[in-house]
């Protein structure tokens, strides 16, 4: 690492600040320094917004609706068990070699390991810091357990973490996401907001917001999946 | 722009070029129509458009008003965050910037998502002049980086392309024939550009907002690269125009909610990253070191002018493009620069200190306002081109002709008796150029409207000359139809009151 460079880059950046803010505030018709912290009066969505609430199985039923329309598929069911069984029995049909899984409580709770005799599975942070990309390329499945999921919008939430790689849902061609009922809100606002009430410090590096699987309609608006990302895409509802 | 421009100096040269093409007006037309009813539904599904287009709308005029604050405010927070801010008054610095980093990491290869300001930059030449491979990864780039060309559509850059071109060139990238279907040629970019983003030592991308209070920035796409041009590699750079601010997290549902919608017609794209300074000390990927360039490149320019201001809320969904029935007929190349359609046809000039350079492509446009109905932040795109023409006329670039044209009109029209002489005159020569009922004749000021339709000739009989017999007419009728008329509606207002209960009461 050529530190020096670095160094000279944010001198000439601090140095540079002023003179660039200063002429945004002169061209705002404001002399010398920049304003201070404005009033806000239309923050966020509209106030009949906020107010939008669905009960559970609407949720459901609409995160369901839209996750499908999107191309990804959807399964439900009542526990972790359950969900378990429906994971390995889905990893054999697809003839899964490698898992790639974070390393969440519930997962380390499911020990999906035992179910799998025939594909190597991977926990994210016990892998090499080297090899990690490499594994996330070549796994098969990626599997993670949501953050949050949105009805809405159709999303599942993912955020990053020491334990929480952002390849896995990601680079694995199938992504397989664990949602728990009490994870599903109705708006996208319910998951934004408290980012806002999150020390700055606090924050993850990446938080993801992933609507279906990878698409493009670039060539001759034919829609092509699993582009780039993972085109096949399973929200494993449990609860 | 090179490539495009190479083709013909004017708007009109240009867009006579894209008439030519059938392929290509099909396909925009196609492709527009189809994002364009993608829009309409998801707005009308979504329901109360208006409210939030107008929410939209206060949140950046709020922010631009107060870019001076929110923009430090950004600064300061990227900062803390880890990352590392650099400021271009222009594309060159941005540039000069960009290619420091790169030799700074000893970079060989730079992977990008789709960033117009980058397009803005010519940077890729640049990297390349320096050694450094410099790929696109969105699959419509990709393919047009291959074939040397431009984006002509901001949204689906390859509009222009039919997938036996797409073919054509990817089978010389593969070194094989690919058949040309959709599925093989997807497949083989994803498998090529697989490796690309395992090797490349810097992630290269635009910014679609970045909010002020945690320094983060975030990313829309649906193909997946851009999450991987700022997961894999470990240095990664973003260029950012200044305006792309908002406040909060709580802001970005509302941009959330009309990006996608106005772009493609999406609850929202596939992929959304918020990106919050490099990876933790402890995180096992994302990048190591995030560098931010803040870029000018003329947007201060429209800050405290009233008549462009607005220009800098614009969220770049293309929506203005797929309502605009010009752009539908020409495609983006027409229009030369970076940005096409209205929001180009308006920004392309503005950001350029040398306006007249530019101003043709102002001219590119019915007026008929489709843009604004069309834009979610509800900016006035079809009044700034009349601004845009009227300043080219004040800045005496009009047109000499045009000028002395109406001057003349203005003399003419002013004064009956002058104008009643001017129609004798021409009733008189025009047996020497009108042939039934039209004068065809390309000739004199008549040659621009000829070339694709004909005039009508003068009538032998006017309504000037009829007037007279006309007037005494009506006034003759007039007696006899106001009483008929009154009895009339006498008559109607008896029947309703029998039948009652159906008036507005």
């Amino acid at each position: 690492m050529t530190n020096d460079v670095l160094k000279r880059l944010e001198a000439r950046s601090i140095a540079k600040q002023s003179e660039f803010i200063g002429n945004i505030a002169s061209r705002l018709g404001r002399v010398g320094k920049t304003d201070s912290k404005p009033k806000h009066p239309f923050k966020g969505a509209p106030a009949f917004w906020n107010e939008f609430d669905l009960p559970l199985e609407e949720r459901v039923s609409l995160f369901s609706d839209n996750w499908g329309k999107a191309g990804g598929h959807v399964v439900r069911h009542g526990s972790m068990e359950e969900a378990k069984a429906w994971i390995a029995a889905k990893a054999n049909e697809l003839g899964a070699k490698l898992v790639l899984r974070q390393n969440q409580p519930e997962l380390n709770a499911l020990a999906i390991e035992a179910e799998l005799p025939e594909a190597r599975v991977v926990v994210w942070d016990e892998a090499p810091k080297s090899d990690r990309l490499a594994v996330a390329a070549g796994a098969d499945i990626g599997l993670i357990v949501v953050d949050h999921a949105v009805a809405y919008t159709g999303s599942l939430v993912a955020k990053s973490s020491a334990r929480k790689g952002r390849s896995v849902s990601l680079l694995p061609t199938a992504l397989f996401a664990i949602v728990p009922l009490d994870r599903l809100k109705t708006r996208l606002g319910e998951v934004l907001r408290p980012l806002d009430a999150t020390p700055r410090e606090q924050l993850p590096a990446g938080v993801h917001f992933i609507s279906g699987p990878s698409r493009s309609a670039d060539i001759e608006n034919d829609l092509t999946i699993g582009v780039h990302g993972p085109g096949v895409v399973y929200a494993i509802l449990v609860g | 722009m090179s490539h495009a421009n190479a083709h013909g100096s004017t708007v009109k040269e240009r867009a006579d070029i894209a008439l030519n093409d059938e392929f290509l007006r099909k396909a925009v037309k196609f492709t527009t129509e189809r994002l364009r009813n993608g829009k309409k539904a998801a707005s009308a599904e979504h329901g109360n458009w208006d409210e939030w287009r107008e929410r939209g709308r206060q949140i950046r005029l709020h922010t631009i008003a107060h870019l001076d604050y929110y923009l430090n405010t950004f600064i300061e927070n990227a900062r803390a965050n880890g990352v590392h801010i650099h400021f271009a008054d222009t594309a060159a610095e941005a540039v000069e910037i960009s290619l420091t980093i790169a030799k700074h990491v000893g970079a060989r290869s730079v992977v990008k998502s789709k960033s117009m300001v980058s397009e803005e930059l010519h940077l890729n030449a640049a990297l390349e002049g320096i050694g450094v491979e410099s790929i696109e990864t969105d699959l419509g780039e990709y393919i047009i980086q291959l074939a040397n060309e431009t984006p002509s559509h901001i949204i689906i850059p390859a509009i222009h392309k039919n997938r036996y071109q797409i073919a054509e060139l990817l089978s010389k990238d593969a070194g094989e024939t690919l058949e040309p279907e959709t599925k093989i040629l997807a497949g083989f970019v994803r498998k090529k550009l697989r490796e690309k983003f395992l090797e490349a030592d810097i992630g290269m991308t635009g910014c679609n907002f970045a909010i002020a209070e945690s320094g983060s920035m975030v990313l829309f796409e649906n193909e997946g690269n851009a999450r991987m041009v700022t997961t894999v590699p470990k240095t990664q750079i973003t260029l950012m125009g200044m305006e792309r601010i908002i406040p909060t997290w709580d802001d970005l549902e509302v941009m959330a909610t009309l990006l996608p919608r106005s772009a493609t017609g999406q609850r929202l794209t596939v992929y959304m990253s918020g990106i919050t300074g490099p990876r933790r000390t402890d995180d096992g990927d994302g990048p190591e070191e995030m560098h931010i360039i803040i870029v000018d490149n003329g947007r201060s320019l429209q800050l405290g002018d009233p008549e462009f201001q607005e220009l800098l809320n614009c969220i770049r969904c293309g929506a203005c493009l797929n309502a605009c029935p010009v752009y539908r007929h020409i495609g983006g190349h027409a229009y030369g620069g970076t940005y096409s359609g209205p929001i180009g046809a308006v920004l392309t000039p503005a950001l350029q200190k040398n306006v007249a350079e530019w101003d043709d492509i102002a001219n590119a446009s019915s007026l008929c306002g489709a843009c604004y109905e069309a834009c979610p932040v509800k900016i006035p795109l079809h009044d700034m081109l009349v601004y845009l023409r009227r300043r080219k006329v004040q800045a005496g670039g009009g047109d000499p002709l045009e000028k002395a044209g109406m001057k003349g009109f203005q003399v003419i029209m002013t004064n009956a008796s002058r104008f009643r002489g001017v129609l004798k005159l021409a009733k008189l020569g025009q047996p020497l150029v009108a042939r039934d009922g039209y004068i065809k004749a390309k000739i004199g000021p008549l040659a621009g409207w000829n070339s694709y339709r004909h005039l009508p000739a003068l009538p032998s009989d006017s309504f000037r000359d009829r007037w007279t017999t006309l007037y005494g007419e009506l006034q003759a009728e007039a007696g006899t139809k106001s009483e008929e008329a009154r009895r009339r509606m006498e008559a109607a207002l008896a029947k309703r009151k029998q039948e009652g209960g159906r008036g507005h009461d």
